[in-house]
């Protein structure tokens, strides 16, 4: 199988080979997906018996690629009298127009032929290699492929059909097709969800093609949200290609969630997490707020809708807990998988009330305040009531499923990311150091929402007296004294887990630090050690499980990094936060700027290039949002009452830098800056950040897409 | 089949009490099937409050399933969202209310008070 090519509308994608061609096995992750299932596992085009060669893909947008093909087999490619363009979009399932044109002076014959067939698998079936259960069937009805599967009441189906004249067997579609000489022909052929989780559907595409051009309707919507966004100039080229580049992506990842058609909040990353998740989609929206604040509205009416309820030790939920993640395939349906929502994750929960609070501050509407207030002090009990199961008041994990739950509920959720020094791991519970922070967050922030908006003042100055008991506690119990840093995390009988991590910048962007603190842990972060000059590793080097290339134990994260950099600037380091920025959007420029969800910690001297890590997901919806943090923390935009102020804070590399139209409380407002920090590194690429001499070429407006 | 125990949706009423459905108004009608009979149940919600009845206005969202299924669910013995998925319940409407409602469906019981498995395990 060659080159996989995707295209997405929400949660509906596309993956196939360079051909179009889709021939998926159970665990080949290959086909048409939709809410999790799988709606069509093979799909082969073939003229006279021939498959067909790929000459180039063309992705036109997200949504759409166009095939070039040629008849023939092999690598030698002989007959180039025929050739054939496929271009498909999502929506709804695909639509996909196939071109057949004839260079010859002789008119031809052919048999074109379209097979279909879908195994209708769960995602998680294709990860883990599990079996069906149910009875598949296909049947021709009014010209049309009905591919389908049943398990009791649960049914799935998958409808083909095509515009020109065909025939319609179990198997496929058959074309008979005469082409006159320099002449083409052509047919759309619509693959349909038939029935899925909201029923029969009626297999209607998203898009209708009465005219030449069939136009989703994403196209429409993406031109609107990139003309809703600030727009962006400066000196600096990379910058501009990366900014436009996490919209674009950005639109890509939203994700309309069932409960509310119309809105979207960010999914977690493309296409395997085209879903809601607690933590990506409350820290992507954090990072998206000063550019698209709808996505965090949703985000809030969403998990707030969803918020936990009751107590169920298959979903890991409690009253008041924020999911983790939900799906929607046949072994959710079958409580196979906890996933109706999951709700392991701890950290969603506080950080669901950080979100409310940053939202009001940025938007001024406290109507949703007001609406979810009720979400918001469950989610605030939840802390106290259900998250300290150490009985040291400390908020920790354990999962109460065994089976299918998530042994590590915070963002390192690898095995082995949380480690003491000399490489131990400790058991379970663990109260992580960062969630101490989001739960000293989540007081402080409740307490303002508490004054302002619910007009509970007595609830107010409990939280905030509950907070600054905290952060007295967690400043005595974690601080590891001969290292001058926090420890990783606490295990129950109090040890510290002393592992120095990149969790200690979540601290400085929580504002958990005693501010005799800060300075150690801000050159801690900055050390050889953990900055590596493109970023701040997620274990320090020199640790006992240190490895460069280990997910969560030396590798660099780009949205890490962003809040990284708002937690130094929080505490007044400028210039460190602008060399955390400048490192990661040097970066950006290797991937086109896009970033990935992590690259190798190797020193930057060493590779010159940032080594990626290799991920089956891209985009991931944080590492998209990183830049725009990055943005708001180098221009310094921070509401202040019904005001933005901006205080610049730029690589010098950057020159001018100018952000248009940042919506708000406040309408309209545009932020200014000019690179005045140096940021130390010295120039390798022309293009890099570290460069004294930056291009000074300037073009008008949004950069070109 | 039996038809659909009204004191499970009493109770569902009074859950609503101690734990409003947030500021939510609307109606959902259960058309709960049994057989050819269609027993319809709506469930009024005003400002996030309960009441149950034969009677309602125009429901936002109408949710149908068999008794079984929908005493299932109310009675926490299978969870609502997957038994939508499986295509047990089907929801048409507002969906949004009806995943307003379901928070105050109860959790499984298990040996202890708690819930401990799903529906897969409580089948075999």
């Amino acid at each position: 199988m060659s080159a996989e090519v995707k295209i997405l509308d929400g949660n509906t994608f596309v993956v196939s080979d360079d051909s179009g061609d889709i021939e998926a096995s159970l665990t080949d992750p290959t086909g048409l997906f939709s809410f999790d299932t799988r709606f069509l596992s093979r799909w082969v085009l073939t003229i006279d018996g021939q498959r067909l060669n790929p000459l180039s893909v063309d992705d036109l947008q997200y949504f759409e690629t166009r095939f070039f093909l040629v008849p023939g087999t092999g690598t030698v490619y002989i007959d180039a009298k025929l050739s054939v363009i496929r271009q498909r979009a999502v929506g709804g399932g695909f639509h996909e127009e196939l071109t057949i044109l004839n260079h010859d002076d002789k008119p031809v014959d052919l048999e074109v032929r379209i097979e279909a067939a879908c195994d209708f698998a769960d995602l998680f079936e294709v990860k883990d290699d599990l079996k069906k259960k149910g009875e598949y069937y296909t049947r021709v009805d009014d010209g049309r492929l009905v591919l389908g599967y049943r398990r009791e009441t649960y049914v799935r189906e998958t409808w083909v059909s095509a515009t020109e004249a065909c025939a319609v067997d179990e198997g496929g579609l058959t074309f008979v097709v005469h082409v006159e000489p320099h002449e083409q022909w052509s047919t759309d052929l619509h693959v349909a969800i038939g029935r899925d989780v909201k029923g029969a559907t009626g297999g209607t595409l998203k898009y209708e093609r009465h005219a030449k051009k069939a136009r989703p309707n994403m196209e429409l919507s993406l031109e609107k949200w990139l003309d809703d966004a600030p727009s962006l100039d400066c000196d600096w080229d990379p910058l501009k290609r990366t900014y436009q580049r996490s919209l674009v992506d950005l639109a890509a990842l939203r994700f309309s969630p069932l409960s509310l058609p119309g809105h979207y909040l960010p999914a977690a990353g493309l296409p395997w997490f085209m879903t809601m998740f607690g933590r990506d989609s409350i820290f992507t929206s954090l990072q998206a707020l000063p550019f698209a604040s709808e996505l965090a509205r949703t985000t809030l009416v969403a998990l707030g809708v969803w918020q936990g309820s009751r107590h169920d030790d298959f979903r890991d939920e409690d009253p008041g807990r924020i999911l983790h993640e939900m799906r929607f395939g046949e072994m959710t349906a079958f409580e196979e998988r906890p996933h109706s929502p999951y709700y392991g994750s701890v950290d969603a929960t506080p950080l669901y009330v950080v979100l409310l609070d940053e939202y009001e501050r940025w938007t001024g509407d406290t109507k949703l305040v007001r609406a979810l207030e009720r979400q918001a002090r469950a989610a605030l009990a939840w802390i106290d009531d259900y998250a300290d199961l150490q009985g040291n008041g400390y908020v920790a994990y354990q999962r109460r499923n065994e089976k299918t739950g998530l042994e590590n509920q915070c963002w390192k959720d690898s095995w082995d990311s949380i480690s003491y020094r000399d490489g131990r791991l400790p058991g379970f519970p663990r109260a992580t150091c960062e969630l101490q922070g989001y739960a000293y967050d989540a007081k402080v922030r409740g307490a303002r929402l508490a004054r302002l908006v619910w007009k509970d003042p007595a609830y107010a100055e409990r939280l905030e007296k509950e907070a600054a008991d905290l952060k007295r506690r967690f400043n005595r119990d974690f601080w590891v004294a001969d290292g001058e840093y926090y420890a990783i995390a606490l295990e129950s009988d109090g040890s510290k887990v002393d592992a120095l991590a990149s969790n200690n910048g979540h601290l400085l962007w929580s504002g958990i630090v005693d501010k005799s603190k800060a300075k150690a842990v801000a050159r801690h972060l900055m050390s050889p050690a953990m900055y590596s000059g493109w970023g701040v590793r997620t274990l320090a080097e020199g640790q006992g499980r240190y490895n460069p290339i280990g997910y969560h134990v030396g590798t660099i994260w780009p949205y890490d990094n962003s809040f990284i950099a708002w937690g130094l600037r929080r505490y007044g380091f400028k210039e460190e936060a602008a060399r955390i920025a400048a490192g990661i959007l040097d970066a950006a420029e290797f991937f086109e700027g896009r970033l990935p969800e992590a690259f190798g910690g190797y020193e930057r001297e060493l590779t010159k290039y940032p080594v990626q890590y290799p991920t089956s997901c891209s985009p991931q919806a944080w590492s998209t949002g990183a830049p725009l943090l990055f943005l708001r923390t180098m221009l310094g935009l921070e509401p202040i009452g019904d005001h933005l102020v901006v205080d610049p804070a730029l690589p010098q590399g950057i020159g001018r830098l100018e952000l248009l139209d940042i919506p708000g409380r406040w309408g309209r407002r545009d932020a200014f800056g000019r690179g005045r920090m140096d940021v130390g590194s010295r120039p390798r690429r022309s293009a890099q950040l570290g460069v004294i001499k930056p291009e000074k070429k300037r073009l008008n407006g949004k950069a070109a897409q | 089949m039996t038809d659909l125990d009204k004191s499970l949706l009493e109770a569902l009423a009074e859950r609503s009490q101690e734990q409003p459905v947030t500021a939510f108004n609307g109606v959902v009608r259960f058309d709960v099937k049994d057989g050819d009979r269609v027993d319809q149940w709506y469930l009024t919600i005003t400002k996030g409050i309960v009441t149950v009845g034969r009677e309602g206005g125009e429901p936002d969202c109408v949710v149908t399933g068999d008794s079984a299924t929908f005493d299932a669910v109310l009675s926490g013995k299978a969870n609502a969202m997957a038994a939508l998925l499986r295509g047990a319940l089907a929801a048409q409407g507002k969906f949004i209310l009806m995943t307003a409602l379901q928070r105050l469906f109860p959790g499984s019981p298990g040996a202890d008070g708690l819930p401990t498995a799903g529906y897969a395990e409580r089948q075999s």
